[in-house]
């Protein structure tokens, strides 16, 4: 027999065995295939990270920072006006002239371009070179913050990607609370510990006249929750706190739930070396006063200063245990250094995820039987010749899909049928070409020959066009159809392989050259 | 068994008819997108999906009084007391299905505002802080506490997963693992709430309407990267025929959307997609017959003549691989379920009328396209064609009967 048939025999059994033992460890495992979000069950977010805020607060830092240098250089301080998230406008009392402060600019405000405006004040305007470094960094830190939160929250194998637009994509496969999770994510904790001044009040304007007149510029008026002689939640009330902020989140080290004297849940932290000495210096130089501890620009609590605290401290307020137990996570993993926004999301459940699976595996077993059943009532003998190319095809799909980790999404199900349903018009051109080379009284082999040559540049031309729109599809689509794209494309090429060599080899094998066939079945 | 040997229909003397045909289905299919205008899914209308289960009869009124602009309807069989919500579009972003699951919540079940916990609405990272907290077998601080609390809190959500919603106590408790110290637990400090959402999703404004443009793009784009293909392996004349035809499988896919007044969703771009690669298939092996014949044949023949013979050779091939096509999407349709079942339907549909263009619209073009450029792709006898190779074996053939 010929030699090269005995090859192309073993490379095919080489092929099956490699995919079948690529299979078996998956297939003893939990999940053999990756199974996408719409079948495992979770989430899929698109967040908006509104990196105007980031820019705000660099804008406002670099006013702020213009009158503090002014006040150490003995200057009197500009009012500042910020006109737009990236500009300010800063004039100076009147019959002052400008000279001064655009020398200070010059060395304390580098991110910034000095204009004129009409009135004659002068106008910082941050340059594009500077913004766009704000926003790339400021992206990069929101993503390194959400994965934080995420790997502390435990999700297996979670995809967090920044996108064009200020987006970051997340994948989070598994979840069964997405409504926690995204409150986990999207919570900016930013936590700032702020002196109050005068006393609380049940609106802005109380709180802000409980302050000495001279001070009324320094304050910011919170909200804040009031609560009752047992500490549980009764309202709102108002807080007028220093704009000065000398302790935030970043100087904490650690942060995790207790319990307090009552059993009630809080929220313990500590604090790094530095942070520790600015707390040390803050609560010694207030003792008797009290502290706000802000989160995200609301009132958490505010406690008396009882005496100088070096590096542990307490948050109190009305939590319950699973707040407490959240805010310790947010906490620990950073502040966001701009809110989010969701713009897309889209949660299956594990309950809908099972359904799914199952519907589709029974289609797909369907559509399978019946397309066998189809080809050998057709095709005769040259039936199990098709039905064996696309068993192998099956096996090369499903082994591809192992070894390169591609993810399996429901229309991924439909897609692998559907390429199976595909796969057979290779077998059909060829066949019906051998078919048409009989009746044009070729001798069988001569048929077979013909009619695997003659049929090859349709082949390849029919999957080329069906490989270009899978190309598209794939391009086009997210999730769970570009898991369809996925399986589409390497079904193609297993067809390509299995109609073309293996039918091929199978042909040579039962109608061999030297036996000089009459006969053929097909 | 073989169907559609030696067949020899005038296909291209029906084509007009078939044109006519054609532009009635599709002419219909727009009358009816006009009449009840473009059911824009959520992936491209924005606005937000919910799908909830409910543990006893769906609350219709009540959810209707809360949700005055949303859309309710069941989902999958009446027993399964189960419902999708659609909500319209909002102006701003926001989570918008997170706020509607939420409020919900805060609506139909009375003991969320206790601190005791929902086993149908929260999930097993809760359950767990709520057993390792409580602490009922006594594992104390020992490191694999909280992993075997854990370990009960999936195995009782993956029940409830198996059967879709709790409704009773009873089917907590008797997931494995579950003790009686647990068991207490779970009596005291959780309840069975009325619903488990099964899924939600919210498209945003500006996410939909960047959908809706690139799906127009991804399917104009790809229509047009199949016409240079062929245009490339073939010549213009076929890609331009190929374009055309291609552009009627979309339509006629889309005409037959508007009259099952189907949801245009990413799925359905999916399908027309694929029908784009896939419903040229069959126009691809004719015109490749067609080819070949131009080398073989040593008569005059005009294009139809060509185009006849080819349509004839190859007839049986095409209908068995749409036919084989269309057992498959016939089992996806009927036994898929809800998600792939219009996705399945538009393929089906997509497949046929490629088939059905193959042997009509393509010739209608590529007809006329040859009537306009002076006949050129008519054959005039073998003197005009010198560069032909010889095919092997090819002298004994005995020529079919144009």
């Amino acid at each position: 027999m010929n030699r090269s048939l005995w090859w192309k025999i073993a490379l095919i059994i080489a092929i099956l065995v490699v995919y079948v033992v690529v299979l078996i460890p998956g297939v003893l495992s939990d999940e053999p295939i990756r199974r996408g979000l719409d079948l495992k069950g979770g989430t899929h977010l698109v967040m908006r990270v509104n990196v105007g805020d980031a820019l705000v607060l660099e804008t406002d830092q670099a006013s702020e920072a213009l009158k503090s240098q002014a006040a150490k250089n003995n200057l009197p301080v500009p009012t500042t006006r910020r006109v737009n998230p990236t500009t300010f406008v800063a004039l100076p009392p009147p019959g002052i002239g400008s000279a001064d402060y655009e020398r200070l600019a010059k060395d304390y405000l580098p991110a910034f371009d000095l204009s004129r405006t009409p009135e004659g004040a002068m106008q910082f305007k941050m340059k594009p070179v500077s913004a766009s470094a704000i926003e790339r960094d400021t992206i990069d830190h929101a993503v390194e913050t959400i994965r934080n939160r995420i790997d502390a929250l435990g999700v297996t194998e979670p995809l967090i990607a920044p996108e064009s637009g200020n987006r970051i994509v997340i994948q989070l496969p598994g979840i069964d609370d997405p409504g926690r999770v995204k409150d986990i994510i999207k919570t900016t904790a930013v936590l700032q510990f702020r002196m109050v001044e005068g006393n609380p009040g049940p609106d802005v304007k109380s709180a802000l006249d409980s302050v000495g007149p001279n001070i009324k510029n320094e304050v910011d008026v919170l909200p804040g929750t009031r609560e009752d002689e047992l500490g549980r939640a009764a309202g709102v009330e108002y807080y007028a706190v220093r704009k000065t902020i000398p302790v935030t989140g970043t100087d904490l080290k650690n942060a995790r739930v207790q319990k307090g004297r009552l059993g009630e849940p809080n929220v313990g932290f500590s604090l790094t070396p530095d942070g520790g000495r600015k707390f040390a210096d803050l609560t010694g130089a207030n003792v008797g006063r009290r502290l706000a501890i802000v989160l995200d620009n609301k009132v958490v609590s505010a406690p008396r200063i009882n005496n100088r605290i070096e590096d542990q401290g307490v948050i109190e307020g009305t939590f319950t245990t699973q707040q407490a137990a959240d805010l310790a996570l947010v906490l620990r993993s950073g502040s966001l250094p701009a809110s989010l926004t969701t713009m897309e999301e889209r949660t299956v459940g594990p309950s809908l995820g099972k359904d799914s699976i199952h519907s589709g595996v029974r289609a797909s077993v369907i559509g399978f039987v019946a397309l066998i059943l189809a080809v050998l009532f057709y095709y005769h003998g040259a039936g199990i010749n098709a039905v064996l190319a696309l068993l192998l095809n099956l096996v090369i799909i499903l082994g591809m899909m192992a070894i390169f980790k591609a993810t399996l999404t429901l229309p991924g199900i439909a897609g692998i049928i559907l390429t199976l349903g595909m796969a057979i018009d290779s077998n059909v051109l060829v066949f019906e070409r051998i078919r048409e080379e009989l009746r044009d009284g070729k001798t069988v082999r001569a048929a077979i020959e013909n009619g695997f040559s003659r049929a090859f540049g349709t082949i390849i031309d029919t999957h080329m066009t069906t490989i270009i729109s899978a190309l598209f599809l794939f391009q086009f689509g997210t999730g769970p159809i570009k898991g369809f794209a996925v399986t589409l494309l390497i079904g193609l090429f297993a067809s390509v392989f299995t109609a073309f060599f293996v039918s091929r080899v199978i042909f040579d094998f039962w109608y061999k050259p030297q036996d000089r066939p009459q006969t053929i079945s097909i | 068994m073989q169907i559609f040997v030696n067949t020899n229909y005038d296909f291209v003397k029906y084509r007009f008819v078939a044109v006519a045909f054609s532009l009635i289905v599709m002419a219909v299919g727009f009358a009816l997108f006009q009449k009840h205008g473009i059911n824009w899914g959520i992936d491209f209308a924005g606005g937000a999906n919910v799908v909830l289960k409910f543990r006893d009869q769906v609350p219709m009124d009540k959810l209707r009084a809360d949700l005055a602009d949303a859309s309710i309807q069941q989902y999958g069989k009446a027993e399964d007391r189960a419902i999708l919500i659609r909500l319209p579009r909002q102006r701003t972003e926001s989570d918008y299905a997170g706020q509607v699951v939420a409020r919900l919540n805060r609506d139909l079940n009375p003991e969320a505002a206790t601190s005791k916990l929902d086993l149908n609405f929260q999930g097993r990272d809760r359950l767990t802080d709520l057993l390792a907290t409580v602490d009922p077998d006594n594992k104390g601080t020992r490191p694999d506490a909280r992993a075997y609390y854990a370990k009960v809190a999936e195995n009782i959500i993956n029940k409830r997963s198996e059967l879709g919603i709790f409704t009773s106590t009873q089917q907590v408790t008797s997931a494995p693992g579950v003790t009686t110290g647990i068991a207490r637990v779970l009596n005291e400090r959780t309840f069975i709430g009325a619903f488990n959402v099964f899924g939600q999703e919210t498209v945003g404004p500006q996410v939909g309407r960047e959908l809706q443009q690139k799906a127009i793009w991804a399917v104009v784009l790809s229509t047009l990267a199949m016409g240079a293909y062929l245009w490339l392996r073939f010549d213009l004349m076929f890609g331009v025929a190929a374009v055309v035809c291609i552009v009627h499988d979309v339509l006629v896919s889309l005409a037959f959307l508007g009259i099952i007044n189907g949801e245009f969703s990413l799925n359905i771009v999916a399908a027309l997609l694929l029908i784009v690669g896939y419903s040229i298939n069959d126009t691809v092996v004719t015109y490749d017959r067609v080819r070949e014949n131009r080398r073989k044949l040593k008569t005059r023949a005009t294009l139809e003549e060509q185009l006849n013979l080819a349509m004839n050779q190859t007839l049986s091939r095409t209908l068995l691989t749409s036919g084989s096509v269309v057992i498959v999407l016939i089992a996806l349709i009927l036994f898929g379920g809800k998600v792939i079942h219009e996705f399945a339907m538009i393929l089906l549909v997509g497949v046929i009328a490629g088939t059905y263009s193959t042997v009509t619209i393509v010739p209608a073009v590529a007809i006329a396209w040859n009537n306009l450029t002076g006949r050129k792709h008519d054959i005039s006898g073998p003197a005009a064609r010198p560069k032909v190779e010889p095919l092997r074996d090819d002298t004994q053939r005995k020529r079919k009967a144009v």
